[in-house]
């Protein structure tokens, strides 16, 4: 077994300690430092993330793998400050999100961060424009017209527009999804089980998307799967057991994820 | 299956304590309604039946038609002759008149004290002295226990009262108790001895309200007997029938309340169904994956279907036995309240009937399972597949045949008004189309939910997306939209019908009133006059003319009973106006002469107030004290509303003559032009401490019946405001359940960064709009029928007269259930956890 215990020597992270709010970190979109999750209470507790500091970098394709219940959803939910840490800091930029209240929490998940999820991504009520631009007019933001022509050309939904999510299909409705995403050009992207739900064909467009984003526009994204294909997209692979980050994969094939996951799992 | 229905009920209890509230609300009205009546019912009879528990005959008026026979009365003289009668053990004349007792602060101690004459015979006297002696002279009574304890007087004490011939003061010399209770009447008795209550009580008149005996042998040959000896004006009653005639008379009001107050309840009851039967089809919905499930694992249908008519037997049975108990604190409550304001009702609050509680029972459990089949039915319908599908928002649309049909009620409800408005107004046409009018809103209900959603989305656009999407989600289930506003319409509706074809006629009525009416003031009692106060009244500062009026009572050839008065008629021209059209005064000045009313001016059917048709015509009259007269009309005057108080008029000789010296009863009253405001409240002063005496301004009817009118809109409406509370619990129930569909949605909305406050401002949005939506179709509809309605009645001219403040507030109040609605909902969105919300399954 040649896997480092822990792929960031704590000696190497950006922060140093965890009392200043405000953080100097060029190369990191977003961070969990010394991240635990812990459910239930003394006898019957479950840890989710036990200690886990995790960094990933700006611009760059980022998957997290494991197996059910080693931790991956918390780990993102709790970065993309959709959940709070039981203790540690997680950081989206320079703000440590573990300090903010509700409101500013929002506000800055608003700002800062986009959502792609494996269902429930688009409101029905909405058409398909209104809801790639449901994030800006929340914050009350005028569209960059060029960028929205840009991305909305990029997914290829310019015929689209006005159709309600019950009149697209499962991969069209992603495709909003990631629009919508892109559109607000948040500092970094979380994408839960994005292609979950869709046929492969689907699921590969997506993931091109996504892939392209990062390289042409050199946005961040984190995405959560099981899927060693999907996982294949990314520049770099982190994979979590038992709420801790046990090994990484840069420039990853699909062989050599199923290779590190058999590994993983022997 | 049954232990499957008691565990998802109580699984889901939280959500049924909505559905269970509607039935709670409407039962424990229905349940308060019957007991209130029931206790007040036994109260009064069980009163009456004690009362008179050693009585074996009562000799009462014979004219029971009309329900004066107090003013009337029987002559004492009778008592006497009853006495001496054969057969007859004892005897006793009964006569009672509102009397005050002050307390040590000069106070009025409580406003409903009876006095009574003591009656001196041990077993006829329904009082029994605790301590003391009778009353037996001039200025001696005997208070009843909460008579004495209120005014802190004890016996040897002196307590100060006001009577019907004014301020009086008196020795107490005993304390007395009716039966178990502390007295007779529910103000207390203040009992006199026999000649001073023919002098405090009836002003002197030797009347007695009734009499009352027991017989020392054979009752029914005394009851023959003694009809034979006495005349025809009065007549002999047994035990029974003077039990029954008394009970009937006091029933009268609860005869009347319990029907207004059962039908308002059903209505509550109507309103409980819509939200019962909405927040099921909800629940079918939302538990529609865990249906399918049981289907898919081998329930049949009848058996998903049979669990949820369970689940809705055990609210049924559970909700109306909690609204039996609420509809018991109700009623004791509201006894206890209107104690407070001196009103309180007869009997000992609520009484629990087994018919009661069963009437309930049935109601309540019957409404919820008719309102549960539907849903129940559909339930049954689920395909086992769906249990693999995604749970997705109940988005059934309308359907096309229901906009038809509903359409076609609307336009047919249209078209029938339509007939009736521009051609002869009939109820042919009224009825038929109020009725399809009001099915054919139900029926369209989804269908004008969706149009007023699409009128308002640009209103609400203009608030920013949360209000468009608000004004979206509420259209997005049209049917559940409507049921819920549904509940709200009809409130709404009959609040605005009501109130605004009741504000019409008033106006109307009020108007034509006071088109009749003329004196200034009227000073009246029910009794008498004391000829001190017709002094002290003719010397107020701004009083410039009076005439005192004496009534009885009399009885024409034909049987009927004429009132008749005694006035000098050119006082009577100079208080109240009122002229003569028809005849001279000459005959009715100076000899036997009788002035009438004529009618005839007043539209209808015409006649005179003493039913003759010629001056010069004449009759015989013969009073209850058996003297006749024979008269001749020989003038006709204006039918004003003060001539409804004199009836027919003769001279005071005249009068005197037929029937000796009578107070004066009533006083009409001209003071200087425009002085009206000042002179009353002297008038009021002159009065104080003369019980049964009351000074009315000239315009009092159209006052009186302006306040009845007030009242009746008010008590209504209160009523009516239990419905519109249950259509509340409906808006919050489909809200809640809305959200709960909801959920993954507006976790999404919250990752993507929508506040809180957004959130909730978006589900308040949804809320008042369901609101805005029951209350302009109820209002609007309310208003369109009160226009129909005002117009098709006939004869009278009445405009619609908008009580725009009226109208407007009755629009708040709908709002406002709206706003009320969405707190909890609203706040339960903000509590939602957003990852349970997003979280893949």
């Amino acid at each position: 077994m040649s896997f480092q215990p822990n792929a960031f020597d704590p000696s190497s992270q950006p922060v140093q300690g965890h009392a200043q709010p405000q953080v100097q970190s060029p190369g990191w979109a977003a961070q969990v430092l010394n991240g635990y999750k812990i459910y239930g209470s003394e006898d019957s507790e479950v840890r989710a993330l036990n200690g886990v500091t995790v960094g990933f970098e700006s611009a760059r394709f980022t998957a997290i793998m494991g197996p059910s219940g080693s931790g991956k959803s918390t780990l993102m939910q709790c970065a993309a400050g959709l959940d709070k840490l039981t203790s540690g800091d997680a950081i989206i930029g320079d703000v440590n999100i573990s300090r903010l209240n509700e409101k500013a929490l929002t506000l800055l998940r608003r700002e800062r961060v986009g959502f792609i999820f494996q269902q429930f991504n688009l409101l029905p009520v909405l058409s398909a424009e209104e809801n790639i631009l449901f994030p800006l007019t929340l914050a009350g933001r005028e569209p960059d017209k060029a960028w929205m022509d840009h991305v909305i050309d990029t997914v290829g939904l310019r015929d689209r527009l006005s159709h309600k999510p019950s009149e697209l299909s499962g991969g069209q409705q992603q495709r909003v999804a990631v629009a919508r995403a892109l559109v607000e050009r948040p500092q970094i992207i979380f994408a839960d089980e994005p292609t979950g739900n869709l046929d492969s064909h689907s699921s590969a467009e997506i993931l091109a998307f996504m892939r392209n984003a990062v390289i042409e526009f050199g946005q961040t994204v984190v995405m959560v799967t099981h899927d060693p294909v999907a996982a294949s997209h990314a520049s770099r692979v982190l994979f979590l057991s038992d709420g801790l980050i046990v090994d990484e994969l840069l420039e990853p094939t699909r062989d050599s994820i199923l290779d590190k996951m058999r590994n993983l799992g022997g | 299956m049954f232990s499957y229905s008691l565990k998802s009920l109580r699984a889901n209890l939280t959500r049924f304590v909505a559905t269970s509230l509607a039935i709670i609300l409407g039962i424990g009205f229905l349940a308060a309604g019957l007991m209130l009546t029931d206790a007040v019912r036994v109260g009064l009879t069980g009163n009456v039946e004690q009362r008179y528990e050693h009585v074996d005959l009562a000799v009462v008026s014979s004219d029971m038609t009309v329900d004066i026979s107090q003013l009337q009365g029987i002559p004492a003289a009778y008592v006497k002759k009853v006495r001496s009668h054969d057969g007859v053990a004892a005897a006793a004349g009964e006569m009672s008149a509102v009397v005050r007792v002050l307390k040590s602060d000069g106070t009025v101690g409580n406003l409903r004290t009876m006095g009574r004459n003591w009656i001196d015979d041990d077993k006829l006297n329904p009082l029994e002295l605790t301590k003391g002696r009778a009353p037996k002279s001039d200025n001696e009574v005997v208070l009843s226990v909460d008579a004495a304890k209120s005014a802190e007087a004890d016996v040897g004490d002196q307590v100060d009262l006001e009577t019907p011939i004014g301020p009086r003061t008196a020795k107490v010399v005993g304390i007395s108790h009716f039966g178990s209770a502390d007295a007779l009447d529910d103000g207390g008795t203040v009992s006199f001895a026999e000649s001073t209550a023919t002098e405090v009580l009836n002003a002197g008149t030797s009347t007695v309200d009734d009499i009352i005996l027991r017989a020392s042998g054979d009752v029914d040959s005394l009851k023959q007997s003694l009809q034979k000896s006495l005349p025809t004006n009065v007549k002999v009653q047994t035990r029974a029938q003077l039990i029954q005639d008394v009970t009937k008379s006091s029933l009268a009001f609860i005869r009347f309340l319990r029907p207004v107050l059962q039908g308002f309840a059903y209505l509550a009851m109507f309103v409980s169904g819509f939200v019962i039967f909405n927040t099921f089809s909800v629940v079918v919905t939302q538990r529609y994956r865990e249906l399918a499930l049981i289907r898919a694992i081998g329930g049949t249908p009848k058996q998903v279907r049979r669990s949820l008519i369970t689940e809705g037997l055990g609210i049924g049975v559970g909700s109306s036995a909690i609204g039996i108990v609420l509809g018991a604190a109700l009623g004791k409550s509201l006894q206890l309240i209107l104690g407070k304001f001196d009103l309180s009702l007869p009997g000992n609050g609520v009484k629990i009937t087994l018919g009661t509680v069963i009437l309930s029972m049935i109601v309540g459990t019957v409404v919820t399972l008719l309102s549960v089949i539907v849903p129940a039915f559909r339930a049954g319908r689920t395909k086992p597949v769906e249990a693999m599908r995604q749970s997705a928002v109940d988005t059934s649309g309308t359907s096309k045949a229901r906009a038809y049909i509903g359409g076609a009620f609307l336009v047919v409800a249209l078209g029938l008004l339509a007939v009736n408005k521009l051609t002869k107004p009939h109820w042919f046409f009224l009825g038929p189309g109020a009725l399809l009018l009001f099915v054919g809103l139900f029926i369209a209900g989804p269908l004008l939910a969706r149009l007023i959603g699409k009128l308002i989305r640009p209103v609400l656009s203009l608030t920013g997306l949360t209000g468009r999407i608000a004004a979206d989600n509420v259209v997005r289930n049209p049917k559940r939209t409507a049921t819920t506003a549904n509940a709200l319409v009809i409130g709404l509706f009959l609040v605005t019908l009501v109130t605004v074809s009741g504000e019409a006629l008033k106006t109307a009525t009020v108007d034509q009133l006071n088109k009749l009416s003329s004196s200034d003031f009227i000073v009246a009692s029910e009794s008498a006059i004391a000829p001190t106060l017709v002094d002290k009244i003719d010397k107020v500062k701004g009083v410039t003319a009076t005439a005192p009026v004496k009534s009885i009572p009399i009885t024409s050839e034909s049987g009927q009973v004429l009132y008749i008065s005694g006035a000098d008629f050119e006082k009577l021209r100079d208080t109240t106006g009122i002229k003569i059209t028809e005849g001279s005064l000459e005959e009715v000045t100076n000899g036997d002469g009788m002035a009438s009313a004529d009618y005839s001016a007043l539209g209808g059917s015409g006649g005179s107030s003493s039913q003759f048709s010629r001056i010069g015509e004449s009759q015989t009259f013969t009073t209850f004290d058996g003297k006749s007269i024979t008269l001749t009309i020989s003038a006709m005057f204006e039918a004003k509303i003060d001539s409804l108080f004199l009836g027919d008029v003769v001279s005071p000789q005249t009068f005197d003559r037929l029937a000796g010296d009578k107070p004066v009863s009533q006083i009409f009253i001209r003071v200087e032009p425009g002085k009206a405001d000042e002179v009353g409240p002297r008038l009021d002063k002159a009065i104080r401490g003369y019980t049964s005496v009351q000074v009315v301004p000239g315009n009092f009817i159209g006052q009186t019946v302006g306040k009845v009118f007030d009242f009746l809109i008010g008590a209504v409406n209160a009523l009516l405001a239990m419905s519109v509370i249950v259509a509340l619990v409906g808006i919050v129930n489909t809200m809640t359940l809305s959200i709960f569909e909801r959920r993954a949605e507006l976790g999404l909305v919250r990752a993507l960064g929508m506040t809180k406050g957004q959130v909730a401002s978006m589900v308040r949005s949804e809320a008042v709009l369901m609101g805005l939506m029951g209350t302009v179709i109820g209002m609007s509809s309310g208003v369109f029928l009160s226009w129909i309605l005002v117009s098709s009645i006939p004869e009278v001219e009445i405009g619609l007269s908008f009580n725009w403040a009226r109208v407007g507030l009755i629009f708040v109040v709908g709002l406002l259930v709206g706003v009320l609605a969405s707190i909890l909902p609203a706040r339960r969105a903000t509590k939602l956890d957003m990852l349970d919300a997003i979280r893949s399954e």
